[in-house]
């Protein structure tokens, strides 16, 4: 899908290519230094790119920001994102592959005092990719609430480490995770709650929910909570199986096809990601990317 | 449209629920069947509509004249059965509309597209004359509905999709009597000479708004008694135990069994 070709006519749009930067936006750039000091809502479209500097987000004020990738070969990204004191980020990622490819890609996000992320991270990457998002609550009363849809299909590979660092007080995270795996794919998690010692009345909770749509699927969550302080709220769980069979009974019972049952069961299971978005063209993209895949894959 | 079914034999987990049960449904017939707890009367709905649980030992259930028990469950209701289950089953995050329309999709011709508009019109409709209430469309299938809520949804449903031959499955359990009254109009107003209805109850009250054929009496795997109006009356008075007492039949131990688990929790 050439994702270009939906963003195209975004006012706030921002391409990075190896060829050239393309900047329709207020946003200053310098050596892969973006100053987002305006409150709006921003696209950011990583094509192809080779990154010779890390990326630095600097966020100032009520941001919102679609961060996109389509890649056909290899390309690494590391990505800073810096939240300033009171600041608002709501960030949608889509790392999406054409191409069976390979990569290895780090979010790093801070926040200060009384910052607030709002992240969806959508996963469905054709390939082998490693993904890291590392969230440091830094200063007191910062809170992030972290959404993540990963679907695989056709012997992918992601391998995935979310890890939130609760180093100051009254700080709050929540992670829910949506998982799809079919056809020989393998989505690893690793997922990490940690409130450092001192760092009381803070809340930390993280769920994770897993489909494996065939046999030879695999989900593996490590959820761990590793709590260094008695005054704190926290909780972890995941739930993992196979699709509900009393449910596809139930809609062939209405004529759909086990293919088309199955598909309507995804599209609810990933419904209440997608609704979070609140950008009928992102949607429409999402939706586009995960139906090929499960289409291509039933 | 004719259901028949032909000594049949079902099994599930090694005990044997239905054995030697024979059933002619024809368009335009409802049979209503009564029987004591665990006699096999949703076994023979379930099976019908190729609940993949059971299993058929021996006997044959032909739709004009055609053998169904290979086929497989969409395409029996593309055939034209349905099944309005007793525990309908909640599907989070897919919408009833959504849902709805996807089921008239299946019955379409390649070449033919849903008109929308007038699809929506007839939904309403339904929804309206059911007293679904507003929003109903953009809920999520069945999640968080009341008892009363899901069997109205069933009969929404079999509104929409006009099937041949129709299983209500203890239908009338968790409505109150307003929505009893409500159910048994919508159901009474869709019975023409292309529908056969088949209504598995436990109760005459449903059959006051719902007037049956035949009354089937069924007992141990079979139906031992066929009738009309006078069976529902002397059942709801005296129960099953005169039935047993006049055809010599004895209580049989059944095994409890499993319909299987649920795989993933929500």
């Amino acid at each position: 899908m050439d994702i270009l070709k939906h963003l195209k006519d975004e006012s706030n749009l921002i391409i990075f290519t190896d060829d050239f930067i393309s900047n329709n936006t207020e946003i200053k750039i310098k050596n892969n230094h973006l100053l987002f000091d305006k409150g709006n809502e921003f696209f950011v479209f990583l094509d192809n790119y080779t990154q010779k500097d890390d990326f630095i987000f600097e966020i100032k004020n009520k941001v919102k920001i679609y961060l996109l990738t389509s890649q056909s070969k290899r390309a690494d990204y590391s990505i800073r994102f810096d939240l300033k004191e009171a600041s608002e980020l709501t960030l949608f990622t889509d790392f999406h592959a054409k191409t069976k490819t390979s990569s290895k890609h780090r979010l790093i996000i801070n926040l200060a005092k009384k910052a607030k992320l709002d992240i969806m991270n959508a996963l469905v990457f054709n390939g082998k990719i490693d993904f890291d998002l590392e969230v440091n609550l830094l200063e007191e009363k910062a809170e992030v609430s972290i959404e993540q849809l990963n679907v695989g299909a056709d012997g992918v590979q992601h391998m995935v480490n979310q890890r939130v660092n609760h180093l100051a007080k009254s700080t709050t995270s929540k992670i829910n995770n949506w998982l799809i795996s079919q056809e020989n794919a393998k989505l690893n998690y690793h997922v990490t709650g940690f409130i450092a010692k001192g760092q009381e009345l803070s809340k930390c909770h993280q769920n994770n929910k897993g489909i494996m749509l065939s046999d030879n699927s695999e989900i593996s969550v490590e959820p761990k909570l590793l709590i260094d302080e008695y005054d704190v709220e926290a909780s972890h769980g995941a739930a993992i199986g196979q699709m509900d069979e009393l449910q596809l009974y139930y809609l062939k019972s209405r004529g759909m096809t086990e293919s088309e049952a199955k598909s309507l069961i995804i599209n609810g299971y990933t419904l209440p990601f997608i609704s979070l978005i609140n950008n009928e063209k992102i949607e429409k993209i999402l939706k586009r990317q995960v139906s090929r895949v499960i289409r291509r894959n039933s | 449209m004719k259901l028949q079914i032909k000594d049949l034999y079902v099994s599930i987990e090694g005990n044997m629920i239905l054995k030697g049960l024979n059933l002619i449904v024809n368009g335009g017939e409802t049979h209503a069947i009564m029987g004591p707890n665990g006699t096999g009367k949703s076994t023979l709905a379930q099976i019908c509509m190729g609940h993949p649980s059971y299993r058929i030992e021996s006997g044959d259930i032909l739709l004009d004249d055609e053998s169904i028990i290979e086929k497989t469950v969409d395409e029996r209701s593309r055939m034209g059965i349905f099944l309005a289950m007793q525990n309908p089953i909640e599907v989070p995050g897919v919408t009833n509309f959504d849902f709805v329309k996807a089921a008239v999709q299946t019955r379409m011709k390649k070449d033919e597209h849903l008109r929308i508009g007038r699809f929506i019109l007839k939904f309403e409709k339904a929804s309206q004359d059911l007293k679904m209430g507003q929003g109903l469309a953009h809920r999520f299938l069945n999640q968080g509905f009341s008892g009363g809520e899901k069997k109205r949804n069933e009969i929404l449903q079999m509104k929409m999709l006009n099937p041949k031959i129709a299983f209500l499955d203890e239908i009338d359990s968790g409505l109150d009597v307003d929505a009893l009254k409500l159910v048994g109009e919508n159901v009474t107003e869709l019975k023409s000479p292309d529908l056969g209805l088949v209504l598995i109850t436990h109760y005459q009250r449903l059959l006051d708004y719902i007037t049956p054929d035949f009354v089937h009496i069924m007992i141990n795997g079979k139906i031992v008694m066929t009738g009309k109006d006078e069976l529902i009356k002397k059942i709801d008075q005296e129960g099953y135990d005169w039935v047993k007492k006049e055809l010599g039949i004895e209580d049989e131990e059944v095994k409890p069994y499993s319909l299987g688990t649920c795989p993933s929790k929500h």
